[in-house]
């Protein structure tokens, strides 16, 4: 069955940021160079072919644009400069906004301003809540203990409630990416085997990145790898040792040496990133969407509120340290609100995800070869494009 | 001349080490030097050059050298070279001979000694044969300074213009009512985007202004006879002749350019594209016609929102035409850009098999094609696109299925017009005008140049030049220049107001001739009259290129070959032999 060309599709995958995608005529180059670009996951060429033809289906299925990470080599390499690297970033928010079922994200990908909006009202909604609370029950002059403004044990439940809800949020966005990606496949069918094995390897690919590690030059993965982690780290001290990061005005070094190396590494990798893209030291930095810049100046800004309402606290002000946690909290729920479903840190689901999803997809295929193969069908070996 | 007197010069060239790295040249100078009547033997690093050359002139003044042998590369490459130093010296060119010994030993042996018998052999023969050359004179005809332009598109009227404007009279022969060509059905050219109609207008005006260049309309050559700088043409009606048309007339002309052009291809010939019977698949000569009307409709008026070029329709493919057109690919990126102004919401997609960009700005062209966002979907040249009427649900008028190679899947492109880009073709009476004016056509019916490479608009008929697509497919800048380089020949022809005809040529002793006219219809230059009254035959020393075809099979072997003479040739066997 021949699939239909919709030639109005590319006019909207610009809007996530793709551009100059009619330039390419094909040479493969940018296949030849990637270093991830392996049967039967091929790329960057094909997801450029998909998307100049608008076989919005393929496109919806293919696993590619998490397999890359961008070092931009193929953009380098271009003849045309087609920038197939910004094609695979722009797939990703495209693809991001289709696993997401709300069309929250859709909205934000194609509308920087309602992005801002959406942050600005969620900030105000936050900061009106916490200090109606605060001010009901405890002093703004009391950071922890009895009385205290924002108690952390309520503080605790509170971030544990909204864990659950975006945990839930991410994990039916994750499950459509599963079923647009393997489980409506049907020409496949992925062995229950492989499941097991690929859960086995998630962690893995989840804590170390080795695949970002395996794009040439190290610096970039290394960055990235030390925001993840600072991240983690900072996400277990909040999640299950909030008590005793809040405890003060003594600093606990058993406890804050994690908070202080995390919060070093979230600030430090957030400005290298930013600095980064202002400077466009490399492909991957040149072109930035709107999204890019709301979502590290967000990290920026939680980041710096949260070690300024520490020091404040340790330092004896306690009612600026309370003034600047109301203003740390009020970047923390639209951040984590907005980007951890509907924006860019999905990713830390979709990309170990995609590798997960990409095994059983090349096991499925590999089955149906096999298969092919003892049925003794002559050329069911399908054609590879590459 | 006895044997006695003769001074044989044998030089055997090294080429460098081209022949001396297989043929022992000593050897063959040792050889030489033996031969009754050689005087003198030199090998040498490099004949032709200048000092080598020197080297026969002074030895031809010193040893009073009376025939000279090189053997040395193909006579192709320099016996032009070596019979000129005979001129220099003194010497009739024609006391030279040259022996092969590069192409014909070094180069296509390995075994050495083998090779150097061979070229031994050669040589011999070479020197034998000299003994028997005769001294010849080259021959002047006079040259008719007008020209004879057959067809009036933009290669005629350029080859017309050329000629005229340099003051010499023309005589262009249009077969339709007006000038212009192919290229009057052109909207817009590419890839600069020249209006057609401004380059042509002022060349057609000045073409009816200059009182050099007389047109006839409606008209074609009836019939050509003479030989070059001397051909007498009759002019007539085009076809069976129209009440109107200007009654035959007979001109004399010195050269005649062939400019008649190409036809399009049939796009009904490929039943897949439904083209007469889908009434929005239309050609691109149409869709040229609705670009220089100013409006694109489909054939109930809408305006197309999706269209769809097919290229290579008749080129390139197993069934058709082997070729390339040339203009094609590039005159489809014509119609992306000019669809996407006329109509800025369109979607254009491209169906082609390769993307020929090769020229200026071509690339260029193609690459701002692509950013405009023309989509290009290759298909294989050998597997045809289906084009089908779409189902009611579809918000197109019709699907083109293509397995398209750059994805590797079948697809379904929407369509409201499909234009289909139709080849060149050699015009159904070009085999007519070839026979007329007696040059070759290709399998293709193209006309045959001289050489493809180094004499692209000279025929194998002395006088007669092809210019533009009348020889292959080509777009309008090869077209103009191969019409200026034809005009150019034929000026510098007329600049010496003779012309030298080769002292080689066929001659009948005509006190002999047996009027059996068997030479008369073997001659393939038809250089060979008869004579009715005297019933004898004669050959056109002009016209003749030295074949030998008549002299070998004249019964009564009363033609002669000059320079080819059996005397020489069962010379130069026995010298071989020996």
């Amino acid at each position: 069955m021949a699939i239909r060309v919709n030639p109005k599709l590319i006019d909207e995958i610009e809007r996530y940021g793709a551009e100059d995608v009619s330039n390419c005529y094909h040479c493969g180059n940018c296949s030849a160079v990637c270093p991830h670009s392996k049967d039967p996951f091929v790329f960057p060429r094909r997801s450029m072919r998909m998307l100049q033809m608008g076989l919005e289906s393929k496109l919806l299925s293919s696993l590619e644009p998490w397999l890359c990470y961008y070092c931009g080599q193929c953009s380098e390499q271009c003849p045309r400069e087609a920038e197939p690297g910004e094609t695979m970033m722009s797939l990703r928010r495209w693809l991001t906004s289709r696993y997401d079922f709300t069309g929250i994200s859709r909205l934000f990908y194609r509308s920087w301003k309602a992005e801002v909006v959406a942050v600005i009202v969620l900030a105000i909604l936050t900061g009106l809540g916490f200090a109606f609370y605060g001010l009901s029950q405890g002093d703004i002059r009391v950071y922890d203990g009895p009385g205290a403004f924002l108690p952390s044990a309520r503080v605790h439940l509170f971030d544990w409630g909204m864990a659950a809800v975006l945990t839930l949020l991410l994990a039916v966005n994750s499950v459509r990416m599963w079923w647009f990606t393997v489980g409506s496949r049907k020409d496949i069918a992925v062995p229950l085997l492989s499941y097991l094995k690929g859960v086995v390897t998630l962690p893995f690919h989840f804590f170390t990145q080795k695949r970002y590690a395996q794009c040439g030059e190290k610096g970039p993965w290394l960055l990235h790898l030390a925001l993840m982690l600072s991240y983690v780290v900072m996400f277990t001290l909040i999640m299950f040792f909030l008590h005793e990061v809040q405890a003060g005005p003594q600093i606990n070094w058993s406890v804050h040496a994690f908070g202080y190396a995390a919060s070093a590494g979230l600030i430090g990798a957030t400005i290298l990133m930013l600095r980064g893209r202002v400077k466009k030291t490399r492909p991957g930095t040149k072109h930035s969407h709107e999204t890019d810049w709301i979502f590290l100046v967000l990290l920026l800004y939680v980041g710096t509120t949260g070690v300024v309402q520490h020091v404040l606290h340790r330092t004896g002000f306690e009612l600026a340290a309370n003034v600047a946690y109301l203003a740390h909290m009020m970047g923390v729920v639209p951040m984590l609100v907005l980007e951890v479903p509907f924006g860019k840190w999905s990713h830390l689901a979709y990309r170990p995800l995609a590798m997960f999803f990409s095994e059983l997809v090349a096991d499925g295929l590999r089955a149906r070869a096999g298969a092919a193969q003892q049925a003794g069908v002559p050329g069911a070996q399908p054609a590879r494009v590459f | 001349m006895t044997r006695d007197e003769l001074r044989i010069g044998v030089y055997v060239c090294n080429c460098g080490t081209n022949i001396a790295k297989v043929v022992d040249c000593e050897a063959v100078v040792e050889m030489a030097a033996r031969l009754p009547g050689v005087v003198v033997t030199r090998s040498y690093k490099y004949m032709c050059s200048t000092p080598g050359q020197e080297m026969i002139v002074q030895d031809i003044k010193d040893q009073r050298l009376n025939r000279v042998v090189v053997a040395a590369c193909s006579p192709r490459m320099h016996e032009r070279t070596f019979r000129k130093a005979l001129q220099t010296a003194g010497l009739n060119q024609y006391f030279f001979e040259m022996a092969n010994i590069r192409e014909q030993c070094s180069w296509v042996h390995d075994d050495s000694e083998a090779a150097t018998r061979k070229a031994q052999a050669l040589t011999r023969g070479a020197v034998y044969r000299v003994a028997f050359h005769e001294p010849l004179d080259k021959l002047y005809v006079d040259m008719c300074p007008s020209t004879l332009v057959i067809g009036g598109g933009i290669a005629g009227l350029t080859a017309a213009l050329e000629l005229a404007e340099a003051g010499y009279p023309v005589h262009l022969v249009e077969k339709t009512e007006r000038l212009g060509g192919n290229l009057a059905r052109v909207d817009l050219t590419a890839p600069f985007l020249d209006p057609a109609a401004d380059l042509l207008t002022d060349r057609i005006t000045r073409v009816h202004e200059n009182r050099a260049i007389k047109v006839y309309l409606a008209s074609e050559l009836k019939e050509l006879s003479g030989y070059v700088g001397n051909f007498e043409a009759v002019i007539g009606p085009a076809g069976e002749g129209s009440p109107g048309a200007a009654p035959s007339c007979t001109v004399s002309v010195g050269s005649i350019v062939v400019c008649t052009g190409y036809t399009e291809f049939d796009a009904s010939r490929i039943t897949h594209y439904g083209y007469g019977r889908l009434p929005n698949v239309i050609t691109s000569f149409e869709f040229e016609a609705m670009l220089r009307a100013g409006r694109i409709a489909t054939r109930e008026g809408r305006t197309p929102q999706y269209f769809a070029i097919v290229h290579c329709v008749g080129s390139r493919s197993r069934e058709y035409h082997g070729y390339c057109s040339r203009v094609c690919c590039m005159t489809a990126l014509k119609y992306a850009h000019e669809i996407k102004s006329a109509i800025p919401g369109a979607y254009v997609s491209d169906v082609y098999v390769d993307m020929h960009a090769f020229g200026k700005g071509h690339e260029e062209f193609y690459r701002q094609s692509s950013e405009a966002k023309t989509l290009f979907l290759m298909y294989d040249k050998n597997e045809h696109p289906l084009i089908k009427r779409a189902g009611p649900h579809d918000d197109c008028e019709m699907l083109i299925e293509v397995n398209e190679k750059l994805s590797g899947e079948v697809i379904e492109i929407p369509a409201d017009m499909v234009i289909l880009m139709v080849g060149m073709e050699a015009r159904p009476d070009a085999a007519h005008v070839a026979h007329l004016v007696n040059i070759s056509q290709d399998k293709e019916g193209w006309f045959i140049e001289s050489h493809p490479k180094l004499d692209p608009v000279a025929t194998t008929t002395e006088g007669v030049y092809i210019a533009g697509t009348c020889a292959a497919p080509k777009d309008i800048p090869d077209t103009v220049a191969q019409a200026r380089a034809a005009a150019a020949r034929i000026l510098a022809r007329i600049a010496r107001e003779k012309i030298e005809i080769d002292a080689v040529f066929a001659e009948v002793d005509e006190e002999a001739c047996s009027g059996c006219r068997t030479c008369v219809e073997l001659c393939p230059y038809s250089a060979i009259e008869f004579d009715e009254g005297r019933r004898r035959s004669r050959v056109n020393s002009a016209l003749c290129k030295a074949c030998g075809a008549c002299a070998a099979a004249c019964p009564s072997g009363v033609i002669k070959a000059r320079h080819f003479t059996d005397r020489q040739i069962l010379a130069q066997i026995e010298g071989i032999l020996a």
